[in-house]
Protein backbone atom coordinates (compact mmCIF):
# COMPACT_ATOMS: atom_id res chain seq x y z
CA UNK A 1 0.00 0.00 0.00
CA UNK A 2 0.92 3.75 -0.67
CA UNK A 3 1.81 6.08 2.53
CA UNK A 4 2.81 9.64 2.58
CA UNK A 5 5.78 10.05 4.77
CA UNK A 6 7.56 12.85 6.58
CA UNK A 7 11.31 12.49 5.34
CA UNK A 8 10.46 10.37 2.16
CA UNK A 9 7.50 11.33 0.67
CA UNK A 10 5.03 8.55 -0.58
CA UNK A 11 6.08 5.02 0.11
CA UNK A 12 5.10 2.11 -1.30
CA UNK A 13 5.20 -0.92 1.81
CA UNK A 14 3.66 -3.96 2.65
CA UNK A 15 0.46 -3.92 3.97
CA UNK A 16 1.88 -6.60 6.34
CA UNK A 17 4.07 -3.64 7.70
CA UNK A 18 1.78 -1.45 9.26
CA UNK A 19 1.48 -1.88 13.10
CA UNK A 20 -1.60 -1.27 15.25
CA UNK A 21 -1.30 0.46 18.15
CA UNK A 22 -4.52 -0.72 20.50
CA UNK A 23 -3.44 1.73 22.95
CA UNK A 24 -2.81 4.79 21.17
CA UNK A 25 0.45 6.86 21.26
CA UNK A 26 0.64 9.59 24.05
CA UNK A 27 0.68 12.77 22.50
CA UNK A 28 -1.31 11.69 19.06
CA UNK A 29 -4.90 11.09 20.25
CA UNK A 30 -6.98 9.26 17.75
CA UNK A 31 -3.64 7.90 15.73
CA UNK A 32 -3.39 4.00 15.83
CA UNK A 33 -1.72 2.69 12.59
CA UNK A 34 2.54 3.27 12.12
CA UNK A 35 4.93 1.32 10.24
CA UNK A 36 8.86 1.50 11.18
CA UNK A 37 10.87 2.45 8.99
CA UNK A 38 14.35 1.55 8.58
CA UNK A 39 17.36 3.36 6.39
CA UNK A 40 20.40 1.94 6.41
CA UNK A 41 21.76 5.98 5.75
CA UNK A 42 19.79 6.84 8.67
CA UNK A 43 20.46 3.87 11.06
CA UNK A 44 20.49 3.33 14.19
CA UNK A 45 17.94 6.21 14.02
CA UNK A 46 14.91 4.52 12.61
CA UNK A 47 11.20 6.50 11.70
CA UNK A 48 8.28 5.98 13.08
CA UNK A 49 6.07 7.01 10.67
CA UNK A 50 2.01 7.49 11.38
CA UNK A 51 0.01 6.12 8.22
CA UNK A 52 -2.47 8.26 8.99
CA UNK A 53 -0.86 11.38 9.71
CA UNK A 54 2.23 11.84 7.40
CA UNK A 55 3.98 14.66 9.49
CA UNK A 56 4.39 12.44 12.53
CA UNK A 57 7.14 10.77 12.27
CA UNK A 58 9.54 9.70 15.38
CA UNK A 59 12.79 9.12 15.81
CA UNK A 60 13.20 6.00 17.58
CA UNK A 61 16.31 3.59 17.98
CA UNK A 62 17.46 0.43 19.33
CA UNK A 63 18.33 1.00 23.43
CA UNK A 64 20.42 -2.13 23.74
CA UNK A 65 23.03 -0.16 21.56
CA UNK A 66 23.84 2.40 24.14
CA UNK A 67 22.08 0.53 27.19
CA UNK A 68 22.68 -2.99 26.92
CA UNK A 69 21.28 -3.86 29.97
CA UNK A 70 18.08 -2.03 29.72
CA UNK A 71 15.31 -3.88 31.17
CA UNK A 72 11.22 -3.44 30.63
CA UNK A 73 9.43 -5.00 33.98
CA UNK A 74 6.45 -4.87 33.15
CA UNK A 75 7.27 -7.26 29.73
CA UNK A 76 5.20 -10.56 31.40
CA UNK A 77 2.25 -8.41 32.47
CA UNK A 78 2.00 -7.07 28.98
CA UNK A 79 1.71 -9.52 27.14
CA UNK A 80 -0.91 -11.32 29.24
CA UNK A 81 -3.17 -8.26 29.34
CA UNK A 82 -2.32 -8.03 25.54
CA UNK A 83 -3.07 -11.45 25.02
CA UNK A 84 0.08 -11.79 23.20
CA UNK A 85 0.04 -15.74 24.01
CA UNK A 86 2.22 -16.81 21.08
CA UNK A 87 5.02 -15.07 21.02
CA UNK A 88 8.34 -15.25 23.89
CA UNK A 89 9.54 -12.07 25.43
CA UNK A 90 12.63 -12.16 23.49
CA UNK A 91 11.03 -11.70 20.23
CA UNK A 92 9.29 -8.65 20.71
CA UNK A 93 10.98 -6.16 19.22
CA UNK A 94 11.97 -2.61 21.67
CA UNK A 95 12.66 0.89 20.17
CA UNK A 96 13.20 3.82 22.46
CA UNK A 97 12.01 7.53 21.28
CA UNK A 98 15.26 9.83 20.63
CA UNK A 99 15.05 13.27 21.24
CA UNK A 100 17.67 16.23 20.27
CA UNK A 101 18.12 19.31 21.98
CA UNK A 102 20.25 22.34 22.14
CA UNK A 103 22.92 22.99 19.76
CA UNK A 104 26.81 23.00 18.97
CA UNK A 105 28.62 22.00 22.15
CA UNK A 106 25.88 21.42 23.87
CA UNK A 107 23.60 19.84 21.81
CA UNK A 108 22.30 16.56 23.88
CA UNK A 109 20.52 13.15 22.22
CA UNK A 110 18.60 11.90 24.87
CA UNK A 111 16.05 8.72 24.66
CA UNK A 112 13.55 8.13 26.68
CA UNK A 113 13.59 5.42 28.62
CA UNK A 114 10.37 5.31 30.86
CA UNK A 115 8.41 5.16 27.57
CA UNK A 116 9.38 1.93 25.90
CA UNK A 117 7.79 0.83 22.04
CA UNK A 118 7.12 -2.93 22.19
CA UNK A 119 6.38 -4.35 19.07
CA UNK A 120 5.17 -7.91 18.69
CA UNK A 121 6.43 -9.03 15.00
CA UNK A 122 3.81 -11.91 15.13
CA UNK A 123 0.43 -9.79 15.91
CA UNK A 124 1.61 -6.53 14.16
CA UNK A 125 0.78 -4.85 17.19
CA UNK A 126 2.81 -2.18 19.31
CA UNK A 127 2.18 -0.75 22.77
CA UNK A 128 4.27 2.26 24.39
CA UNK A 129 5.02 0.62 27.50
CA UNK A 130 4.59 3.59 30.55
CA UNK A 131 7.15 3.11 33.45
CA UNK A 132 5.66 4.55 36.17
CA UNK A 133 8.14 3.21 39.34
CA UNK A 134 11.67 2.91 37.06
CA UNK A 135 14.70 4.89 38.03
CA UNK A 136 15.06 4.92 34.17
CA UNK A 137 15.27 9.05 33.15
CA UNK A 138 12.50 10.15 29.90
CA UNK A 139 15.91 12.25 28.97
CA UNK A 140 18.70 9.47 29.22
CA UNK A 141 21.91 10.77 27.38
CA UNK A 142 22.65 7.94 24.27
CA UNK A 143 26.32 9.11 24.46
CA UNK A 144 26.61 8.90 28.19
CA UNK A 145 28.94 5.45 29.17
CA UNK A 146 26.29 2.63 29.88
CA UNK B 1 -15.25 18.83 36.50
CA UNK B 2 -17.01 17.00 39.49
CA UNK B 3 -15.47 17.64 42.37
CA UNK B 4 -16.35 15.53 45.67
CA UNK B 5 -15.36 16.13 48.98
CA UNK B 6 -14.25 12.34 50.96
CA UNK B 7 -12.73 11.62 54.13
CA UNK B 8 -10.03 8.75 54.66
CA UNK B 9 -11.97 5.38 54.35
CA UNK B 10 -14.55 6.65 52.17
CA UNK B 11 -14.51 5.42 48.98
CA UNK B 12 -15.93 6.86 45.83
CA UNK B 13 -17.03 4.20 42.64
CA UNK B 14 -16.65 5.13 38.93
CA UNK B 15 -19.15 3.19 36.24
CA UNK B 16 -19.07 -0.45 37.08
CA UNK B 17 -16.04 -1.56 37.90
CA UNK B 18 -13.62 0.78 39.65
CA UNK B 19 -13.51 2.03 42.86
CA UNK B 20 -11.10 4.57 44.44
CA UNK B 21 -10.60 4.78 48.29
CA UNK B 22 -8.85 7.67 50.23
CA UNK B 23 -6.73 5.65 52.61
CA UNK B 24 -5.02 7.98 54.16
CA UNK B 25 -4.60 11.72 54.45
CA UNK B 26 -1.87 13.41 55.71
CA UNK B 27 -0.28 16.69 55.67
CA UNK B 28 -0.67 17.31 51.61
CA UNK B 29 -0.30 13.84 51.16
CA UNK B 30 -3.30 12.04 49.94
CA UNK B 31 -2.68 8.26 49.76
CA UNK B 32 -5.13 6.01 47.34
CA UNK B 33 -6.43 2.94 46.39
CA UNK B 34 -7.65 1.99 43.05
CA UNK B 35 -9.67 -1.13 42.22
CA UNK B 36 -9.91 -1.71 38.39
CA UNK B 37 -10.21 -4.09 35.70
CA UNK B 38 -6.43 -5.14 34.43
CA UNK B 39 -6.80 -3.15 31.26
CA UNK B 40 -7.46 0.25 32.40
CA UNK B 41 -4.27 1.95 32.51
CA UNK B 42 -3.31 3.09 35.93
CA UNK B 43 -0.51 5.59 35.36
CA UNK B 44 0.63 9.11 37.69
CA UNK B 45 -0.16 11.73 35.39
CA UNK B 46 3.25 13.26 35.34
CA UNK B 47 4.44 10.23 33.68
CA UNK B 48 2.58 9.91 31.49
CA UNK B 49 2.67 13.95 29.90
CA UNK B 50 6.57 13.36 30.07
CA UNK B 51 6.74 10.53 27.58
CA UNK B 52 3.08 12.60 25.61
CA UNK B 53 6.27 15.16 25.66
CA UNK B 54 8.87 13.35 24.68
CA UNK B 55 6.66 11.65 21.67
CA UNK B 56 6.05 15.11 20.46
CA UNK B 57 9.24 16.47 20.37
CA UNK B 58 10.80 13.71 18.65
CA UNK B 59 8.05 14.24 15.95
CA UNK B 60 8.77 17.78 14.94
CA UNK B 61 12.64 17.81 15.20
CA UNK B 62 13.82 19.51 11.90
CA UNK B 63 16.14 16.95 9.47
CA UNK B 64 19.45 18.99 9.70
CA UNK B 65 19.39 18.90 13.70
CA UNK B 66 18.57 15.11 13.28
CA UNK B 67 21.10 13.94 11.11
CA UNK B 68 23.63 16.30 12.91
CA UNK B 69 23.21 13.71 15.72
CA UNK B 70 22.99 11.26 13.69
CA UNK B 71 27.02 11.84 12.65
CA UNK B 72 27.41 12.09 16.63
CA UNK B 73 25.69 8.69 17.88
CA UNK B 74 27.45 6.97 14.63
CA UNK B 75 31.12 7.95 15.50
CA UNK B 76 30.30 7.27 19.23
CA UNK B 77 28.01 4.05 19.35
CA UNK B 78 29.03 0.56 17.85
CA UNK B 79 27.33 -0.75 14.43
CA UNK B 80 24.14 -2.58 14.85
Amino acid sequence: MKINTRKYGELTIDEDRILHMPKGLPGFPGLDRFALLEDPKTAPFCWFQSVEEPDISLVVMNPFLFKPDYRIEQLDGLMSEMGWNDVKTEQLVIYVVVNISGSGESRKITANLIGPLVINPNTKEAVQVVMSDSDYSHQHNVLAPS
Amino acid sequence: MLVLTRKAGEKIRIGNDIVLSVLEVDGGTVKMGIDAPRDVDILRMEVFEKIQRENIEAASRPFEEISEALDIVKKKLPKE
